[in-house]
């Protein structure tokens, strides 16, 4: 177990390497710096260009290289070249955002995929199980945002029942009731719109593991003692599998990264992924780079987290 | 100079583990073989599963890497096949045991006999297609069955065609690993037979791997039994049959049934005779590891595996 | 002459195509959704030759924001343009650049996966962290990076762009099916026969997967189109002179149109859904197909 988590650990390394050079090199290709955004339009161009000297801009690639990472490290994310204030203060709030609207869109997951599972699973090719499974089935064709925005029209416009854009209503103070209530009436029907459609692959998989798990000795043996059916359900088949759901766990962390963009965006949440939105299009480039560089070591953790989480319940997947 | 002699042949696999995936140890599948075999002669290799055979053969044809030792065939150096020249390969051919997994499901029968044909020769369409027809009149096949598919034959007739595929560019040697161990019983002589007969007609040299002795007795000239990488006995048939010397060999002949039923009781006494000889003096046969010793020879052609002397 | 065109009969593979017929016949909502499709796709191709995409996409300020009528069936945006010539316009170019890139991805995902698992060893095992690599990069945020600095950006380049981060999956695949093969005794033969391993790779092993391919690439032909979509939606995938479908939906990234103008944004919905739905229900039964083994040849 150990040995197998170390040795993940080690190929996650050169992993972040490689993810933070191919960002600075997409980085160096945008057009544009901070200085363009920060300095007087009339200023000097050779003035400019000293400055650009003296920050150390017209150094080799990989003394600025080592010196952005340098600053990573520092947790100094660079300047926004439009808001003109450090983007690790940016991200700051946003961050806070997205981290609830994950946490929302997590919980709504598996509040929606565990019993729809089980209950497919359990009473398979039933009318109930095959009304499952067409939602399934059509959950996994549907693209999320167009889901999200017909979400948003029927339950926002037309029956008026959720706020339709922002994360708190405003001039409610921090701290309050009404401001947490705010925040929380704000989260619902993004994160529920994001785990109706995300929650599909996850009640898909517990229902072939349960099917699966029925037909396997030990629940036939289990029977035959003449333990009652529920008591067969709830010892022995959920335990067996549950277990490989929270291996998805990290998997979804990964799922939620693309999802944010789109479902910020369409709900106008303010998060990193509309951050993210944003500032492409106002070409604010180191916030964008900051975005994506902490987008992609959250998936590169997400990843670590599901192959450990998965050793852990399936010990053939740590001799490979 | 034989027409294929093997030297010291090794071959290990490495077993992998640590954090760094470095190799910690090695499975030593053929650990120090070495066998010559004399042109138009057939020289059987006996083992149990795991024993080494296929490997010894497959890493004779190159299938797998060799750790260590010589082959040489017809005086030139082979061991690295890889490198070695084309017509080597062209020589040497080999007949698989599984004739459901050897042939590719997705060609037709033209595909996989001319297959040969196309890496060396230059054939016209026409010419390959009468190339191929007379193959399979050859191993007793309908000519005209060559745009098939192979699922549409027998295992027998799957195991002709995979037989007329080795026998295409006339090669000197074939390496036969277990043709007939997946075949029924009732088609394993037909096969056989039939592979003596070209054997005749086309002057061919086989290694014959197998774990059946009544098959390898039928067939082979020579024989040499391995168990876990290692000979312990070698020599000609009737050194093998009628004066084992290991204990292992014995052991294994005295377990080929008789089908006269009035030796029945015979069979029986000597087989728990070996039984318990076999029980007794273990120890005398293996070293501390259970493997066998190295090869003493006990006359000119008949070698056997014993502790040196003193 | 005769004997030529027999022995060109000999040359051609084996193909499978009955027993995919069979099954898509047997599953009348494969059946349905292949119809569906072929009609979308000869009606969609065959009315945008006649249709000019130029004068639709042209800006009438006399019509801005029409409902459906009569002179606009499905109304007009908010520059004056016809919704519903948009429609088939943007549903050619959804389709085209689904299926250029599901083409992509599938030769660069046959190639690498295959290499990759026929080889094996130290191959194998670099190979698959390159692709560990490309599989952890956040796709939508990279593709979108690179739409926005890429120079001369055209629908090419987006194609490009897609290809690039999109390939992972069937590679993995076809990498995993291509370990199991090289395992079987054909393949040794084959080496025995003196066949090269690129010929062996190319010839001998993939006859044997293209089932899975087909299989795959109509399964990522329906992700591949949602995906466009989905980018395009947020203004990084075709621009608004060549509309997609996504194209439409972007509209309604404007309050205003989403709740007010349904027919912007609807249709281009539920043709997207439908497409992807049936090109589903088309794989999935090609699955079906593929996976009982009864076929014949």
């Amino acid at each position: 177990m150990w040995k197998f988590t170390i040795r993940r650990i080690l190929i996650m390394i050169p992993q972040i390497i490689l993810l933070s050079v191919l960002i600075f090199a997409l980085a160096k290709m945008m057009p544009g710096d901070a200085l363009s955004g920060m300095v007087d339009p009339n200023v000097d161009p050779e003035r400019l260009e000293e400055i650009r000297d003296k920050l150390g801009w017209n150094d080799p690639w990989h003394v600025q290289y080592a010196d952005w990472v340098g600053g990573l490290v520092q947790g100094d994310l660079g300047q926004s070249f439009r808001f003109k204030m450090p983007v690790t203060e940016l991200v700051g709030e946003r961050i806070v955002n997205t981290f609830w609207l994950s946490i929302a869109t997590l919980f709504f997951t598996y509040l929606i995929a565990i019993p729809l599972g089980i209950t497919s699973g359990r009473y398979n090719d039933t009318w109930l199980d095959q009304s499952i499974t067409s939602y399934t089935y059509i959950g996994f064709a549907t693209p999320l945002f167009i889901f999200a925005l017909v979400m948003l029209w029927v339950f926002g416009f037309m029956l008026g029942w959720f706020p339709t854009s922002g994360s708190v209503s405003p001039g409610l103070q921090p701290g309050t009731f009404e401001y947490v209530m705010s925040k929380i009436t704000h989260l619902i029907l993004p994160a529920i719109s994001m785990a109706l459609i995300t929650t599909v692959s996850t009640v898909q998989y517990l229902r072939s593991e349960i099917i699966d798990t029925k037909q396997k000795d030990f629940i036939l043996t289990a029977r035959a003692k003449g333990a009652s059916e529920t008591r067969v359900y709830n010892r022995h088949i959920l335990r067996n599998s549950l277990l490989p759901i929270a291996a998805f766990l990290g998997f979804e962390i990964t799922g939620l990264i693309g999802g944010t963009v789109f479902i910020e965006t369409i709900f106008g949440y303010p998060g990193m992924g509309l951050l993210f939105f944003e500032s492409i299009q106002l070409r604010d480039y180191s916030v964008v780079t900051a975005v994506v560089l902490l987008f992609g070591i959250a998936s590169i953790l997400g990843a670590l987290l599901s192959d450990i989480i998965l050793s852990l319940v399936d010990p053939r997947i740590r001799i490979k | 100079m034989a027409f294929l002699d093997v030297e010291n042949l090794k071959v290990h696999f490495p077993i992998k583990g640590g954090i760094f995936g470095r190799t910690v140890d090695h499975v030593r599948a053929v650990d120090g073989v070495s066998l010559s075999l004399e042109k138009g002669t057939t020289y059987g290799l006996v083992g149990e599963s795991g024993s080494g055979k296929t490997t010894t053969g497959r890493a004779i044809i190159g299938l797998n890497n060799i750790t260590s030792g010589k082959v040489t065939f017809e005086g030139k150096d082979i061991t690295n096949l890889r490198r070695a020249r084309a017509d080597f390969r062209k020589d040497v051919q080999m007949i698989f045991q599984d004739p459901y997994s050897s042939l590719n499901p997705k060609k037709r029968v033209i595909d996989i006999v001319a297959e040969p044909l196309r890496n060396y020769e230059n054939l016209s369409k026409k010419e390959e297609r009468k190339r191929v027809q007379e193959l399979m009149e050859l191993v007793g096949l309908s000519p005209e069955s060559i745009l098939k598919y192979p699922h549409e034959f027998s295992g027998g007739q799957r195991q002709r065609i995979g037989i007329a595929r080795a026998i295409a560019l006339k090669p000197k040697l074939i390496i036969a690993d277990e043709p007939v161990s997946a075949l029924d019983v009732s088609v394993q002589a037909q096969v056989l037979n039939f592979m003596q007969d070209i054997q005749k007609e086309l002057d061919l040299t086989y290694l014959f791997i197998g774990h059946d002795l009544g098959v390898i007795k039928h067939m082979c000239d020579k024989i040499g039994i391995m168990y876990k990488g290692r000979y312990v006995e070698e020599g000609t048939a009737s050194d093998i049959f009628d004066d084992p010397q290991h204990i292992y060999t014995k052991r294994l002949v005295a377990a080929i049934p008789d089908i006269d039923p009035k030796k029945r009781d015979e069979q029986r006494q000597f087989r728990q005779e070996v039984k318990a000889e076999y029980e007794q003096s273990y120890n005398d046969y293996f070293d501390d590891e259970g493997l066998a010793y190295p090869l003493q020879s006990i006359s000119d052609t008949h070698k056997v595996a014993l502790p040196e002397k003193g | 002459m005769e004997n030529k065109n027999e022995i060109e009969q000999v040359e051609k593979s084996p193909s499978g195509f009955s027993i995919i017929w069979r099954e898509i016949v047997r599953d009348k909502l494969a059946l349905v959704s292949l119809i569906f499709l072929i009609l979308i796709t000869v009606f969609v191709y065959g009315v945008s030759i006649i249709l000019d995409q130029d004068e639709i996409v042209t800006v009438d300020l006399f019509s801005i924001h029409e409902p459906p009528g009569e002179e606009f069936w499905l109304g007009t945006d908010y520059g004056g343009r016809d919704i519903f010539g948009q429609l088939i316009i943007g549903t050619r170019n959804s389709l085209s650049i689904g299926i250029l890139v599901t083409l992509m991805t599938g030769i660069i995902g046959v190639v690498f996966g295959l290499v990759s698992g026929y080889f094996g060893g130290h191959i194998d095992n670099i190979m698959m962290r390159i692709l560990d690599f490309f599989l952890i990069l956040p796709f939508l945020m990279i593709v979108i990076v690179f739409v926005a600095i890429v120079p001369k950006y055209s629908i090419w380049t987006f194609s490009l762009i897609m290809t690039a981060f999109l390939w992972m999956g069937i590679a993995r695949l076809i990498r995993s099916k291509a370990l199991q093969e090289k395992e079987l005794d054909y393949v040794q033969a084959s080496k025995t026969l003196g066949s090269s391993n690129f010929k062996i790779m190319f010839t001998q092993v993939l006859p044997n997967i293209t089932s899975l391919i087909i299989v795959t690439m109509t399964l990522n032909l329906a992700a591949n189109i949602g995906l466009e979509s989905g980018l395009s939606f947020l203004g990084f995938g075709f621009p608004e002179s060549t509309p997609s479908l996504g194209t439409l939906l972007s509209y309604a990234r404007n309050p205003q149109t989403l709740e007010y103008r349904w027919w912007i944004w609807v249709p281009a919905s539920v043709l997207i859904l439908l497409l992807m739905l049936s090109i589903r229900n088309v794989g999935e039964a090609l699955k079906r197909a593929t996976d009982a083994r009864q076929r014949r040849g």
